[in-house]
């Protein structure tokens, strides 16, 4: 590759959708008007736990303007269970409701006033069961399963391996180990052992999950859903109403925000359900307190033990974590193992035992949430290396850069050696806190590091069409929700095509029309579809240089692309000539592919990570002692970025990262009585405002070109808010000598164990 | 009931019953979709138009209410082309990300403008006690309005 | 979705009441609808009719007289910007601007927030230092009662199905008063409020405090005057002040009566307002000498 600086990669370009964005032009699901489009409500069940004796829908199917009423006894036209882990969750509750809230009828009708009557027309016998609400009641001997009977396994490769314990509500367990962990903690000169717990938090994506669904003769089901992996739900509903996939379009408009909330399917089934028997498009809409209602957060106990020697390295690590992934798996047995395989941070640990359950409630259920496991990990760890550093009277940014894994070091046999300098981050939020300056008595200062795999094996493929103009177009299924992707695939294509951004346009994600992508989560866009536009347009490339030398008699190194044309040593050939050159006509295009899938490996978790993302965090803060309210002065965020293909939409991500990392860590968490959410709504759940940002917050990137992404990149946007939790927390103990291990950091948690210190 | 209003600029006479939400009846009667649902209980702004230049929630707010009235939504910021300052400001900061709180952010910011042309921080702070956003941390948000509060003045 | 209602827009507050009374259960009253339509979203509330009392002569008038009288309909907002409530009861004004947000303080009434009487109504605990009375209006006539009479538990008043609360009267502070408001709380409603107004009688180095007033809101089922706490101070000197702010903040935690909620526990409410009594106390001391105490609290406001 030529060593030509960069024209369009690395720039802060604006975002291809801002202007469609701040004139309220860009579409949404909710949006989308398609005629003919009837409405729909759910019915949902009022009970954490109860038998679902009988649903009579009769009198809702009968009202004037209803199109279809159904319950799960209705669904024997399809298979009405599905999930990506186990195929655990039916679209419609069938005998017994496992959450308060689940859907347990649902109604099309003419117009939402018709859809609201009709609900009103149903009745439901519901008989209580006791419910199995916290983890300690889900795991107590004899407790009441959530689940009985064996669900199928879903779709995944690295989940074929689900481990269920039967006869409990433990529905996988993870288990990773190396060395001898108990020899090593009884020899070490200073062991540690605690337990922190990391609650249920919601999303809150501002825009909730929704769906239109139409069937026709001729394309079959096409569904706009809100969703970040179109391909997933794709597959889901190839099973669920056995129709091939090529006979499946799933399309995907802007996202009002994501998080992993709108990962695999969630409402896109029952949308499909109704749209079939109503034979019109349906259109199926969650509220906000609906959504509180569809997925979460998994909440985690984790008792970890750390061993270390007097001279401060890092010997041994035992986790027993076990996540509350709700009524249904969705992919919480995933989360369990990403989140437990990286329990050692970013640390050269010798001896491990790491062991991790993932657990039923009769909650909603928990998925994927950036961090994806993560948070709930670095939160005992990085709490406990802080806990190790003051007793061994170490320098906790020391003692963290002396156990740090090196760049090049192998994490784990089979997986992909660290691909970046944790040293660098480390020093870098360091100095930006000004971590050696003494701080004022009224504050103190904390640091965290991190650590985290993204999803492997996966694949991500792209098509970049490159049209008789000069102008491109890109296919590729990552999803738009904020984070820029899109922006950044036409980045990519420009700069190898060398044309101007303008020229270039993202296809919306369509599975008719642009190519498989695994999921838009895991910070693996850029990365991965990242990988595959810039394939496909160097296969662009290559065909325009080839092209040009057959016809010029030169040879392709002889030839290079320059602002839409190829360069020859005498000519120049704007793009528009090639082509012509090629079909002898004016008209057709050159097609490239990219097809980006690294496979299984020998890795513990069946692929080798495309990219470690790591990052550290590090909060200055304040208390107000006597009400226990805490705030952060400051904030620095760094992370190993690889390259920044662009470092406004960058910044900005991590900005976002960062806040949403303060919500869980001060204020956020789903509360629950006798099985019923008591906060399901923003009247009493409370996400960050624009005052809880800290007025000081900065967000650093190491850039040292050294990913399997394009130029050089790897992922970020999770690494910004998963070190925040101990890094506050960290930088408390420090200024108060407290130590806190339940997350949120409320006020009165945090004042009850200041009054315990006197 | 009747309803007679001026959207961005526009006269325009609707039949609307009394329970419609002024929300339902820009997106849905006046297609214009630029303000969204969220929250549903006036607390996230994302649903935030102007009526007679006061910010209201339009997702809790009686359709008729806006009788005789002027409303502005996000459509109606910009002149044809010509971006307000505002929305000029939140593309170049990089305030924008998901977009779907975008529209509430700008209004709302347009009426604290009108209000005070020179806010400072604890004043755009204050104002935006309303107005959530999940994607930015608000930091952007904030220098954009600062930006635009300059460049108008 | 709301469910259809049939809208009543009486121009007088006879045509109002009468409605009331002919319609009873079946209607609301509905002023700015900031409570009411969110009650009717949640499905909580179906009142096939809604009786729409901004259209009622007076009702939206502030009046000035030896008592501020500030009609139901005067939003928040107007409250805030309001020269003469800013002339007359200028923390009231203070106050008003900290209402929720900015879209709940332009359309949001004071009549409708004190007739919903949530335990967590600034105002409604604020006027209880302003001997604020209301005045409800009915087929049978005028009342007037105090707002302790009106507001009789968490969402309870003492109005009576046909009648409508017309207009609150306060009684402005005399000069010389002092007076602070503060909330403190995470969430969206305030966890705890407290008022603390009261002047220095007397010059130099021997004044007395005198006049004192305290109510707390939203840590008890409603705004309250903590009486036992006001006699602490009543009448002691100023230079002993700091010797009595403690058994005051006490007599202060002492006389709520909080319930374990979402907001914290009772034990950590009534500390709270030990907390924020002491707090409030010492910015309206020095407001009552003429001069500004730079106070602020994470997670509180100080008006």
């Amino acid at each position: 590759m030529s060593a030509r600086p960069l024209r369009v990669v690395g720039r802060p370009v604006p975002r291809v959708d801002g202007l469609e964005k701040v004139t309220g032009r860009a579409r949404y699901v909710t949006d989308l008007v398609i005629p003919g489009m009837a409405h729909a409500r759910v019915m949902r069940s009022p009970y954490a736990h109860a038998r679902v004796r009988r649903v009579d829908v009769t009198r809702a199917r009968a009202l004037t303007g209803v199109l279809a009423a159904l319950c799960g006894a209705d669904l024997t036209w399809c298979e009405p269970y599905y999930g990506p882990a186990y195929r655990d969750r039916p679209v419609l509750a069938i005998d017994v409701a496992r959450y308060e809230g689940e859907p347990v009828a649902a109604v099309a009708a003419v117009d939402e006033a018709t859809a609201d009557a009709a609900l009103d027309l149903i009745e439901v016998d519901y008989e209580p069961l006791p419910p199995v609400i916290t983890l300690e009641e889900a795991l107590a001997p004899g407790a009441p399963l959530v689940h009985t009977g064996k669900p199928q396994a879903g779709i995944f490769a690295d989940l074929s391996t689900l481990r269920p314990e039967p006869g409990t509500n433990i529905c996988h367990q993870f288990h990773f180990a190396r060395g001898d962990s108990a020899g090593a903690l009884a020899s070490a000169d200073l062991v540690l052992d605690d337990t922190y717990r990391f609650p249920p938090v919601q999303h809150y994506a501002m825009e909730p999950h929704a769906a239109v669904a139409v069937w026709s003769e001729t394309d079959g089901l096409t569904i706009w859903a809100s969703s970040q992996n179109p391909y997933s739900v794709r597959v889901e509903l190839a099973k669920m109403f056995d129709v091939p996939l090529a006979r499946i379009r799933v399309v995907v408009p802007h996202l009002g925000g994501g998080f992993g909330s709108k990962t695999y399917a969630k409402l896109e089934p029952l949308a499909a359900a109704l749209a079939r028997v109503a034979g019109r498009p349906v259109r199926l809409a969650a509220s906000v307190a609906e959504a509180f209602q569809t997925v979460r957060r998994c909440a985690a106990r984790v008792h970890v033990r750390v061993g270390f020697r007097r001279d401060g390295a890092l010997v041994a690590v035992e986790c027993d974590a076990d996540y509350d992934v709700g009524a249904y798996a969705d992919i919480g047995p995933r989360v369990v193992q990403k989140g437990t395989y990286t329990a050692t941070g970013p640390y050269r640990v010798p001896h491990v035992e790491l062991a991790a359950r993932a657990v039923y409630t009769n909650t909603t259920p928990g998925g994927a949430f950036r961090g994806f496991g993560v948070p709930q990990l670095a939160w005992a760890l990085e709490s406990l290396v802080d806990a190790a550093a003051d007793r061994l009277g170490r320098d906790p940014v020391e003692l963290r850069r002396q156990n740090f894994l090196a760049h090049g070091e192998e994490f784990a046999p089979g997986d992909t050696p660290i691909d970046g300098k944790l040293e660098e981050s480390l020093s870098r939020a360091a100095e930006a806190i000004g971590w050696t300056r003494a701080s004022a008595a009224d504050r103190g200062r904390g640091v965290a590091a991190m650590l985290k795999a993204s999803v492997a094996p996966s694949v991500s493929e792209a098509i970049v069409r490159l049209h008789t103009d000069g102008s491109v177009s890109v296919l590729a299924s990552a999803v738009e929700m904020g984070q820029g992707t899109r922006t950044v695939l036409a980045q990519i294509a420009a700069e190898v095509l060398c044309v101007p951004l303008a020229r270039v346009t993202v296809v919306q994600p369509d599975t008719a029309v642009t190519p498989y992508d695994q999921t838009t989560s895991s910070s693996r866009s850029t990365t991965m579809t990242g990988r595959a536009v810039q394939v496909a347009s160097e296969d662009v490339r290559e065909q325009l240089l080839r092209i040009t030398a057959e016809a010029l008699g030169v040879a392709t190194r002889d030839l290079t692309l320059d602002e839409g044309a190829v360069v020859a040593p005498a000519r120049r050939l704007p793009y528009a000539e090639v082509l012509l050159l090629r079909f002898g006509m004016s008209g057709g295009e050159l097609i490239g592919r990219g097809v980006i899938a690294p496979g299984r490996t020998a890795a513990p978790l069946g692929g080798s990570t495309p990219f470690w993302e790591m990052a550290v965090g590090a909060a200055e803060v304040s208390v107000d002692e006597e009400t226990g309210a805490v705030r952060v002065e400051r904030y620095v965020s760094v992370a190993d970025v690889g390259r920044a293909v662009n470092p406004l939409l960058l910044e900005g991500q991590d900005e976002g990262g960062v806040v949403q990392g303060l919500g869980h860590t001060l204020l956020e968490e789903m509360l629950y009585a006798d099985g019923h959410l008591l906060n399901g709504t923003l009247l009493l759940y409370r996400v960050p405002r624009a005052d809880d940002a800290p007025e000081a917050l900065e967000c650093h990137f190491v850039e040292n070109a050294d990913g399997s992404g394009p130029f050089g990149a790897k992922g970020a946007g999770e690494g910004s808010l998963i070190p925040v939790s101990p890094a506050v927390a960290n930088a408390l103990a420090r200024l108060t000598g407290v130590r806190l291990r339940d997350l949120p950091l409320t006020p009165e948690r945090v004042w009850r164990a200041l009054r315990a210190r006197r | 009931m009747n309803l007679t209003m001026v959207v961005n600029g526009s006269s325009h006479e609707l039949d609307v019953a009394p329970h419609s939400l002024l929300l339902d009846v820009l997106r849905d009667s006046l297609d214009l979709k630029g303000a969204k649902r969220s929250c549903d209980t006036q607390v996230c702004g994302a649903c935030t138009v102007l009526v007679d230049g006061q910010a209201v929630s339009a997702c809790t707010y009686l359709a008729v209410e806006a009788d005789g009235c002027s409303v502005l939504t996000v459509e109606g910021l910009a002149d044809g082309e010509a971006l307000d300052p505002l929305q000029r400001a939140f593309l170049d900061a990089g305030a924008v990300q998901c977009g779907f709180c975008t529209s509430g952010m700008l209004l709302t910011a347009r009426a604290l403008l009108r209000e005070n042309a020179a806010p400072s921080r604890e004043d755009i702070l204050h104002y935006l006690r309303g107005s959530l956003c999940r994607c930015t941390g608000y930091r952007k948000i904030v220098e954009a309005i600062m930006t635009a509060a300059r460049t108008t003045r | 979705m709301l469910r259809p209602f049939t809208l009543h827009r009486p121009e007088t507050a006879e045509d109002a009441c009468a409605l009331l009374a002919t319609l009873g259960e079946d209607a609301a009253p509905y002023a700015g609808g900031t409570e009411l339509l969110l009650l009717m979203k949640l499905g909580l509330l179906r009142p096939p009719h809604l009786v729409d009392v901004k259209r009622i002569a007076g009702f939206g008038d502030i009046a000035d007289g030896t008592r501020l009288t500030i009609g139901a309909t005067v939003t928040h907002r107007t409250l805030e910007r309001s020269p003469l409530v800013r002339a007359r009861c200028p923390l009231v004004a203070s106050v008003a601007r900290h209402v929720a947000n900015v879209r709940v303080r332009n359309v949001g009434t004071v009549g409708g927030n004190l007739a919903f009487a949530d335990p967590h109504s600034d105002l409604a605990t604020l006027f209880l230092t302003l001997d604020a009375t209301v005045e409800l209006v009915s087929p049978r006539g005028r009342r007037e009662l105090s707002l302790a009479e009106f507001v009789r538990g968490p969402w309870e008043t003492a109005r009576r199905p046909d009648e409508l609360l017309a207009s609150v009267r306060l009684s402005p502070w005399p000069t010389g008063t002092g007076a602070a408001y503060v909330k403190f709380g995470v969430h969206e409603r305030p966890t705890l409020g407290i008022a603390v107004a009261l002047r220095l009688d007397g010059a130099g180095g021997r004044a007395r405090v005198a006049d004192v007033r305290v109510a707390i809101g939203c840590v008890s089922p409603r705004p309250m005057r903590a009486e036992a706490a006001e006699a602490r101070v009543n009448g002691v000197a100023e230079a002993e002040l700091g010797d009595v702010t403690g058994a005051m903040a006490d007599a202060a935690a002492e006389s709520v009566d909080p319930a374990d909620d979402l907001h914290g526990s009772a034990e950590y409410k009534r500390e709270m307002v030990a907390v924020f009594v002491r707090r409030a106390l010492r910015v309206a001391v020095a407001r009552a000498r003429g001069a500004e105490l730079s106070a602020s609290f994470p997670h509180a406001v100080v008006a």
